[in-house]
């Protein structure tokens, strides 16, 4: 009996400890998104601020200048304070599912869009592989959201002058989207913490605010999906893995019809 | 029946309705949690699959210690207070028998819900929890009562 409340009270002290531990990671990790958020989001809109007055310039080859840098920084502005309201919605547990029948490739064409200036600054091109003919069932601004995030950490920690490619493949009755870079992947020891929020590598280079791969993992579960990566030394490869729906039901409850019509005769009322 | 339309809530969902609205769900070893403000015809729902945040990703109400406190503001955030709140709890099934990890887990969905409800000093006025079944429920805000079914287990799925 003795011996089983030792064990009881070694367990918990750990956990205890454990418990600490998280505790001050997770405020130091709330200090430093905060300093992040004040520059990812400081950085940009002070870039615009300081930009628009020129725009009054007559020169013209000038003004498209600035019109593409106050672009460029728009853009960026837009994808963070897109990323944050996903991250407050899936927290908030408000999030809502609107499915759609959508061609996934004209859907990475939309995304490429917003990241031009990602793949300029570097110089990367983007090859795209679709061996799935025919649309798909998915929710498209989360899906959207999912390959930018995936689609701008190729372009900010890919090799400059290298080619990140996009693969659609149909495995069964799964569709597998891989976004490959070519560059330093990450560590695999750093596993279990990289779709984790605040996840950044100590002593790589920091780019983002550090949640984007935990909003692609908790997107990729509300589309029912996983998300997972692999890599060869030379490239890393992100697998986006999502259940292949074809068909949109004829009901536009999609997905909330399991038994909205089904009767609760006999049921027991509480 | 039901009048206004219903809500169907997947996991880490959370939904406040008003009166004659209905929102429902399906539970396995997860709990919904249905909160209901008689004075407002005011009532909300969550569905969680596991009682404790583990401190990775992000912080959603898949979790019971995160999904309860933020059903019960967004309650308040209707405009219900803490006095007039009452509480049914659901879910919770042991679904795999022999899986003792499985049954834990159902066991301590439960034990989440009723620990934090007291600490809200919310009363838990019905409950149907536990056992070896899944269960389909719908909260009916018209009456604020819930009805619930019995589930076979090719309805569950994999579900929560």
């Amino acid at each position: 009996m003795k011996e089983i409340e030792n064990n009881e009270v070694a367990f918990l002290s750990r956990k205890l400890l454990d418990l600490n531990k998280q505790l001050i990671d997770s405020e130091k990790a709330k200090t430093r998104f905060l300093s992040l958020i004040a520059n990812e989001l400081n950085n940009p809109m002070t870039a615009l601020l300081g930009l628009i007055p020129h725009l009054a310039s007559e020169n013209s080859e000038k003004r498209e200048k600035i019109l593409e840098l106050a672009e460029q920084e728009a853009l960026h502005l837009d994808f963070h304070i897109q990323n944050l309201v996903a991250a407050a919605e899936i927290e908030n547990g408000e999030i809502k599912m609107s499915y759609s029948l959508i061609d996934p490739e004209e859907l990475i064409d939309e995304v490429l869009k917003g990241l031009k200036y990602w793949m300029k600054e570097k110089n990367i091109q983007i090859l795209i592989e679709n061996n799935l003919k025919q649309k798909i069932v998915t929710d498209p601004q989360k899906l959207h959201l999912i390959i930018k995030n995936l689609l701008a950490n190729a372009c900010a920690y890919g090799n400059a002058d290298s080619t990140v490619k996009i693969a659609i493949n149909c495995n069964g009755s799964k569709l597998n989207i891989d976004v490959n870079n070519q560059g330093e992947a990450p560590k695999v020891e750093f596993k279990p913490q990289i779709f984790t929020r605040f996840a950044q590598q100590a002593g790589g280079s920091v780019h983002g605010l550090g949640i984007g791969l935990s909003i692609v993992r908790g997107l990729c579960e509300l589309l029912e999906g996983e998300i997972d990566y692999d890599t060869d030394g030379e490239s890393v490869t992100f697998t986006v893995t999502l259940p292949l729906d074809t068909k949109l039901p004829d009901s536009e409850a999609y997905g909330s019809n399991e038994f909205l019509f089904e009767s609760f005769n006999d049921s027991i009322e509480l | 029946m039901i009048q206004g339309c219903s809500t169907f809530i997947h996991v880490g969902q959370i939904h406040v309705d008003t009166s004659p609205s209905a929102i429902s769900t399906v539970l396995g070893s997860c709990v919904a949690v249905c909160l209901y403000d008689t004075a407002l015809g005011l009532g909300g729902m969550n569905h969680y699959l596991l009682p404790f945040w583990n401190g990775n990703g992000l912080q959603s109400p898949k979790f019971g210690n995160i999904a309860i406190p933020k059903l019960i503001e967004a309650m308040l955030d209707a405009g219900s207070s803490i006095n007039r709140m009452e509480a049914k709890i659901f879910g919770g099934a042991s679904m795999n028998i022999g899986a003792s990890e499985a049954m834990m887990i159902g066991q301590k969905n439960i034990l989440v819900a009723r620990e934090i409800l007291r600490e809200y000093r919310i009363f838990i006025v019905a409950e149907d929890v536990g056992g070896q079944n899944g269960r389909k429920i719908q909260l009916n805000l018209e009456r604020g009562k819930v009805q619930l079914k019995y589930t076979t287990r090719s309805d569950i799925g994999n579900g929560g």
